[in-house]
């Protein structure tokens, strides 16, 4: 042996913090800083080890602020048509042979956290089929879902799965009168509810992701305590981005200004970055075509969930050889501050989510910006330093 | 603990794992518990597809590794009780 044999390697993780870490829901503060390690050496080994999968586009209910497509134009009108890619609205859906052939391309390739998502990811006929055939490769399969179709049958079916990581659920209000008023759909906030607590009670992880947006503003801190008071894990978000199919209707959803730095003082305040941390080449890219992509019901491979921009397509090539030497994810490896022309000189960095959905949504281009995200970034900035002036200041434009 | 050596072992088939460069990553989501094995135990998470003895898996790393028969031996116990410690593998016949 060339070596004496080392036990189990549980050392605590010197790698920034990206945005797969939450995978782990729950785990003590050594896994969590274990996963961080991982992620860190997927990114610098450019290693897919975050693999999230779109089932479907399909969904019951029609959230106003869907980043998807816009579920009031009739179908086919826009659907799927993400800003730079036209074509992709005469694409097929992937099929069942589609997605069976496509897992073990993954797994070959280095995935491990594999997230299923739709449209509803449990209006799609065949998800048991691909969590059978997940499990046989020993993903950790995360699923993304609104709740409302979690019956004691499907909790119960999918408690069977070791493999299920958990289940995170969207949540859109305090109330049913303000949830099933963004979904359009009548009783679906206690049917989101009677389904986490279904899952929760058949032993699954969940998760609550809280959309925050213009109706519910409000309400975030009654959502967050009454997801303490049941004893759930929850993520906030307030970005709302333009959908995937060009259309913008989802923006009169977001919060106004003068809401953001209310929430910001207030019952988010306790979530805001600190700041203290400069946006350093190593911090700032996320891991976009690092550790992480996204693969649409079309068979498009994004750098992420949240960014349409389509490297290549499984079904015309391998996804290994999409992954290695897609010019989309070359460009997007070989960025670095000064590219990113508005960030590279703002003195908010330290505070800002960089959002690369939302900005590559809004603006078309990767390295652009969304102005909603540039305003939430100066208003936390200006909450975070009068709180504590001395410990935040931002850093010189010049730190890079 | 000590890895019982007349009983065979093999990795639990459910967990997730995957290689990450020289190391295996393991996750227990029950647990929400994620390892990191080093090369020398994420070799034996690879020959733990099968069931195997101690004794197995020390004469299939013979080859491998450059040291001592007793060396190896005791390294190997070492790193089965650490797995098995951790509920990553199942006691497959033999005697405990």
């Amino acid at each position: 042996m060339a070596a004496p044999a080392r036990s189990l390697s549980l050392a605590v993780a010197e790698a920034a913090p990206r945005c797969q870490d939450e995978l782990i829901i729950g785990a003590e503060a050594a896994h969590y800083a274990l996963m961080s390690q991982v992620q860190g050496k997927a990114y610098a080994e450019t290693v897919p080890l975050n693999v999230s999968l779109e089932l479907t586009l399909n969904c019951n209910i029609r959230c106003l602020h869907c980043y998807n497509l816009d579920r009031d134009l009739p179908q086919g009108s826009c659907h799927d048509r993400a800003p730079t890619d036209d074509a992709a609205a005469a694409k097929p859906d992937l099929s069942l042979d589609d997605i069976m052939r496509l897992l073990p391309e993954l797994r070959e390739a280095g995935c491990l956290f594999l997230t299923l998502s739709g449209g509803e990811v449990l209006t799609y006929p065949h998800l048991f089929a691909v969590l059978d055939r997940a499990r046989e490769l020993n993903f950790a399969v995360q699923l993304l879902t609104n709740g409302t179709m979690l019956q004691p049958g499907i909790a119960a079916r999918l408690a069977s799965y070791r493999n299920l990581l958990g289940v995170s659920i969207s949540l859109y209000g305090a109330t049913p009168e303000v949830h099933d008023g963004i979904t359009q759909m009548p009783g679906s906030w206690r049917r989101t509810w009677d389904g986490a607590q279904r899952l929760r009670g058949a032993g699954i992880t969940v998760r609550l992701k809280f959309i925050v947006m213009r109706p519910n503003a409000h309400q975030v801190a009654e959502m967050r305590a009454q997801a303490t008071s049941r004893g759930f894990a929850y993520l906030v978000d307030v970005t709302i981005t333009p959908r995937h199919d060009g259309t913008r209707g989802s923006l009169a959803m977001r919060v106004s200004e003068e809401q953001l730095a209310e929430l910001y003082r207030g019952p988010l305040r306790d979530l805001l970055p600190n700041g203290r941390l400069p946006a350093t080449e190593e911090r700032f890219p996320c891991n976009c075509a690092r550790g992480n992509c996204a693969i649409s019901a079309k068979g498009d491979v994004h750098p992420c969930v949240s960014v349409p921009w389509s490297a290549g397509n499984v079904r015309e090539q391998r996804f290994a050889d999409i992954w290695r030497a897609s010019p989309v994810f070359e460009k997007i490896r070989g960025l670095r501050i000064a590219d990113y022309e508005a960030c590279a000189p703002c003195p908010d960095k330290p505070f800002c989510s960089r959002n690369r959905g939302a900005a590559y949504n809004y603006s078309g281009s990767y390295t652009g910006t969304d102005p909603f995200v540039c305003r939430s970034a100066a208003i936390t900035r200006e909450v975070v330093t009068a709180d504590a002036p001395q410990a935040t200041a931002a850093p010189p434009a010049s730190r890079e | 603990m000590s890895a019982p050596t007349t009983a065979s072992w093999r990795r639990d088939t459910e967990l997730p794992f995957q290689k990450l460069a020289e190391e295996t990553i393991v996750v227990d989501p029950r647990r929400r518990e994620v390892h990191l094995l080093n090369e020398t135990a994420a070799r034996i998470w690879e020959l733990l597809s099968a069931p195997r003895s101690v004794d197995e898996l020390a004469a299939a790393l013979g080859d491998e590794y450059d040291v001592g028969e007793a060396e190896l031996r005791e390294a190997v116990v070492e790193l089965v009780d650490g797995l098995s410690s951790k509920g990553l593998l199942v006691a497959v016949g033999g005697t405990r």
